[in-house]
């Protein structure tokens, strides 16, 4: 009889514990991270008996928790891919839906800024058309620099968001380790695993998997030893190593990560921090920002440039040679903090129509200056005399893509420098001009007309650049034996040069007309060729208030091909630019909706072992239920047997 | 397979929150008119609506400088009538000088009305445009391009055409050059009035003064038919232009609405197709947010 009291009670018991369980499984059914757990019982030793082994009830072996160590393995890392693709997307985006706005992007600014400059060219003296040129070129500015600094905000955001991210990997680790230590005493003490410990420490990996690339390495007391990134050792049992941030060397605005062990503290680079939130913030600094950036640079740069130089050939309405219309920056040259050296870096932009997109990076290794493309990692110079303008090729060499650096002596071995032709181009750019009489429409260029009305065939040449001339020199052919021509005003003595020997003509009298002579007066050379008839004119003539001619060059510059080694326009630059920006965060959309979904299903194989279903839970309630039901009539069957012995003896 | 609830309820609204956003989309679609809401929705047409932009922007701009150009050479247009119908008008009176039964006193009288003559055309020759910019003087426009002297006037313009881009490949020259008009083709018009005036002014005493004055006269006539063939000759060049501009202008129509069809077929929305996607999605969407209802509704403990 107390047998089967003691066994009806072993049966209660189990059928307690596994009503609480259930009654655990359901309280934590939304739980995140939480793994079922499951009774596991056994029948009980049972007791050798003449007539056989009598059983002695049950007993509850452990509560164990259904979790599957594959899939758990799959659901961290595809949850760091997944994390890193979207945090990647969620970037460009931003980019994306800036560009989207077609009226705010670029291109309609240097459209009217262009505009603009037809509009001058149209009406060259008209003072409130030199202003509103000034006007659109700055307005032009202004775009650029909203773009750009739209841009740097993006760039400030990644700053705090990897500070942020750092501060999270650093905590779970911490909290791992304490779990480490905690699950590895409960373990050590009693041989149970401590289930709700472990579902927690699983649940900090998913998350520290969401900020980084995590492997997990379990050990055979119960610990993980966790990894980080291209495996770098983040928990080792209950020791905690750490990630920090740290400004780049080369540039004090960009944190990168450091991994710090053993009080050193070493940068890593973007590809030793694939997946989770920082490598997808890494890599979209490295393969998105950074190279918009530059173009949106590369497009002021040699739009300013070409711009500039083109306006140089130009007169103002004072009649004075025409200056720059955009300030531009020189090429930004950051030396790394850890250089040792005292040299001075500096770099000029020597031919802009060659600048690229890339960064560039100038090292010294003791005997060596080498000279490399970020973009591309392909060297431009590698040579033990330093860089001076003077030893590298002249342009329009294209072997150093349109720069020049100079490098003062003092370099120390491994010192380096980063120099970014582009990146600031966009925010540093200005109106060298704010008188609008100085914007130069009118040709330096004399311009030599032979006259409409003239009957003969003959033509003349223009004067070269760097002639002379003040008002107007015309000139009268007279027909004879021999021809000549006669200059009014003719106040200087003219030089005739025929097939290199010079005649000199005093001042006021006619001159022998040759066909293709060089005739020198004053400042100004010029020749007339060709068969004039009697009384055929010629006028050379300087700018006045309406030339227009360096206004027509200027305005044409938005056809013509100037960017990438004049292969592209600035509008189709930046064009493509947009397309560039869209094709990626389409790729992107894509790759990390296909993330998601492997994820999704990473999860889905995950809870299908480890979630709790309610309604199978009702079933175990019921089950326990009944168990406990008829542990209980067993019971007072055994309690209705002893009274009926009891009655006996009475 | 085993289905957590968790799994059951997750995928439910992962379901039914991508249907949403489709149809926001379709929404914003609809509701904007543009089909390419940013760039990442179809790269190429975002790039190519760009450079069609720029190109429709040049093309206006085009059209603007051929309204300028217009505007320049009517302004000329109108001059040089006034200076043609001036001409003519010496021409008839010059025809009268040649009548041998003139005084002195009369051919004096005609020579005051000469001289108003060519005063009246260094006027002419001296218009501003709208802006105060000297229609005659080539790029020198802020310069008096003539200047009366004893023997007519003399030019202190260049011989400059000012040439405006009226199409993308097409620079018209928009103006003329005094010297080219008033004194071009050997005749120069103020030498040839000067010369009159002073031969009306001289008396005929005998018939070597009377020879020279008939002389004087017919080569008078003819440098002036020359000069007056000289001006119709840059106002047929004028008249051929504001042509060339009409031409342009259609073309340049035709190729803006060009443009605005190719931007329209790029960049927007086709309404049948939007809202037959949007009336499907609403369907797909009732059956899912009902299916989802219902299947979250069973659940054992309701019966237990």
């Amino acid at each position: 009889m107390a047998d089967i009291l003691s066994i009806g009670k072993s049966a209660l018991a189990a059928a307690q514990v596994g009503l609480s369980t259930t009654g655990h499984n359901i309280a934590n059914a939304s739980t995140p991270g939480y793994s079922r757990q499951v009774v596991i019982q056994a029948a009980a030793q049972a007791q050798s008996s003449g007539s056989g082994y009598i059983g002695q009830g049950t007993e509850v072996a452990s509560i164990t928790r259904a979790f599957n160590e594959i899939l758990s393995k799959q659901v961290v890392s595809s949850q760091a891919s997944s994390a890193s693709s979207e945090t990647y997307a969620a970037q460009l985006s931003n980019i994306n839906n800036m560009l989207s706005d077609s009226s705010a992007g670029l291109n309609p600014a240097i459209s009217s800024f262009f505009n603009s400059v037809t509009d001058l060219s149209a009406n060259p003296s008209d003072i409130p058309t030199r202003q509103s040129m000034l006007s659109s070129a700055q307005s032009l500015i202004n775009r650029l620099q909203s773009t750009n600094s739209r841009l740097n905000e993006v760039r400030n955001d990644i700053n705090t968001e990897l500070a942020g991210s750092v501060n999270l990997v650093n905590t779970y680790a911490k909290q791992i380790a304490s779990l480490n230590n905690s699950i590895e005493t409960a373990i050590s003490s009693n041989g149970n695993t401590p289930n709700d410990l472990m579902d927690q420490r699983d649940q900090l990996v998913t998350e520290l998997s969401k900020q980084i690339k995590t492997t997990v390495v379990p050990q055979g007391q119960g610990s993980y030893n966790i990894y980080v990134g291209n495996g770098l050792p983040l928990v080792i049992g209950k020791s905690v190593m750490s990630l920090t941030t740290t400004s780049s060397p080369t540039d004090p605005t960009r944190l990168e990560v450091a991994y710090q062990s053993s009080g050193k503290s070493t940068v890593l680079g973007t590809n030793s921090l694939p997946g989770g939130a920082i490598g997808g913030l890494l890599q979209f600094r490295s393969e998105s920002l950074d190279p918009i950036q530059n173009q949106i640079g590369q497009i002021a740069l040699v739009l300013g440039d070409t711009f500039n130089k083109q306006h140089q050939q130009g007169v103002d309405l004072n009649g004075n040679a025409g200056g720059n219309l955009f300030n531009l920056a020189t090429p930004t040259v950051s030396a790394s903090g850890n250089n040792t050296g005292s040299a001075i870096v500096t770099s000029q932009i020597v031919d802009a129509r060659a600048i690229t997109t890339s960064d560039y990076r100038l090292q010294f290794d003791g005997t060596n200056y080498k000279i490399s493309r970020l973009s591309d990692n392909v060297v431009l110079y590698n040579d033990p005399a330093a860089p001076t303008p003077a030893s590298l090729p002249t342009p329009p060499a294209t072997s150093l893509d349109g720069l020049s650096f100079n490098v003062s002596a003092g370099m120390a071995a491994n010192d380096e420098y980063v120099i970014r032709p582009t990146r600031d181009v966009a925010t540093t750019i200005s109106l060298a001009i704010t008188d609008a009489k100085k914007l130069a429409i009118g040709s330096s260029t004399l311009s030599s007309v032979a006259n409409t009305t003239n009957t003969g065939t003959a033509s003349i040449s223009v004067p070269p650049a760097g002639s002379t001339l003040t008002g107007t020199l015309g000139l009268t052919y007279a027909s004879g034996v021999p021809g000549t021509l006669s200059m009014a005003p003719s106040t200087q003595p003219v030089t005739v040069t025929v097939s290199g020997v010079p005649t000199v003509y005093p001042a006021g009298s006619p001159i022998t007309y040759t066909s293709g002579a060089t005739i020198s007066v004053g400042g100004l050379s010029f020749s007339i060729t060709g068969t004039p008839a009697n009384g055929d004119k010629f006028t050379l003539s300087a700018s006045g208030p309406s030339d227009n001619r360096n206004g027509l060059l200027l305005a044409g510059l938005q056809k013509q091909g100037t960017i990438n080694n004049s292969s592209t326009t600035y509008s189709s630059a930046f064009a493509g630019l947009v397309n560039g920006v869209g094709n990626k965060t389409r790729e992107l959309e894509i790759t990390s909706a296909a993330d998601a979904k492997i994820l999704d299903q990473a999860n889905t194989a995950m809870q299908s072992e480890s979630g709790v279903n309610l309604d199978e839970e009702a079933t175990n309630l019921l089950r326990y239920q009944q168990a406990y039901q008829a542990a209980g009539k067993m019971m007072q069957i055994a309690s209705q047997l002893f009274s009926t012995l009891l009655q006996l003896g009475a | 397979m085993r289905i957590s609830t968790n799994s059951i309820y997750q995928s439910g609204i992962s379901r039914i929150s991508s249907l949403q956003s489709d149809q926001a989309k379709l929404q914003q679609q609809i509701s904007t008119g543009k089909r390419i809401t940013s760039p990442s929705d179809d790269p190429v047409a975002s790039a190519r609506a760009l450079e069609i932009s720029s190109a429709q922007s040049a093309n206006t701009k085009f059209a603007d400088t051929r309204q300028t150009a217009q505007l320049k050479l009517n302004t000329l247009e109108s001059n040089l009538t006034s200076v043609t119908s001036l001409l003519v008008s010496t021409q008839s009176t010059l025809v009268g000088a040649g009548n041998a039964s003139l005084s002195d006193t009369e051919r004096g009288f005609i020579a005051s009305e000469l001289k108003g003559s060519l005063d009246a055309l260094i006027g002419l020759a001296n218009t501003q445009d709208a802006s105060g910019n000297y229609l005659y003087a080539g790029f020198k426009s802020s310069t008096t391009p003539f200047v009366a002297n004893a023997t007519g006037a003399t030019y202190a313009g260049d011989s400059n055409q000012q040439l405006l881009q009226v199409d993308a490949q097409r620079q018209m020259a928009v103006n003329a050059t005094g010297d080219n008009v008033f004194q071009g083709g050997g005749n120069d018009i103020f030498a040839t009035l000067s010369n009159l005036v002073t031969l009306l002014n001289t008396p005929i005493t005998n018939a070597a003064t009377q020879a020279a004055y008939n002389t004087g006269i017919s080569t008078a006539i003819g440098s002036l038919k020359g000069s007056v063939d000289n001006v119709l000759n840059v106002r047929a060049d004028v008249g051929a232009k504001l042509n060339e501009l009409d031409n342009l202008d259609n073309a340049g129509s035709d190729r803006a609405l060009q443009y605005s069809k190719s931007l329209s077929a790029l960049q927007d929305t086709d309404y049948a197709s939007a809202l037959s996607d949007l009336a499907k999605q609403q369907t797909i969407m009732e059956a899912a947010q009902k299916s989802f209802v219902q299947l979250t509704s069973l659940s054992l403990f309701k019966l237990i």
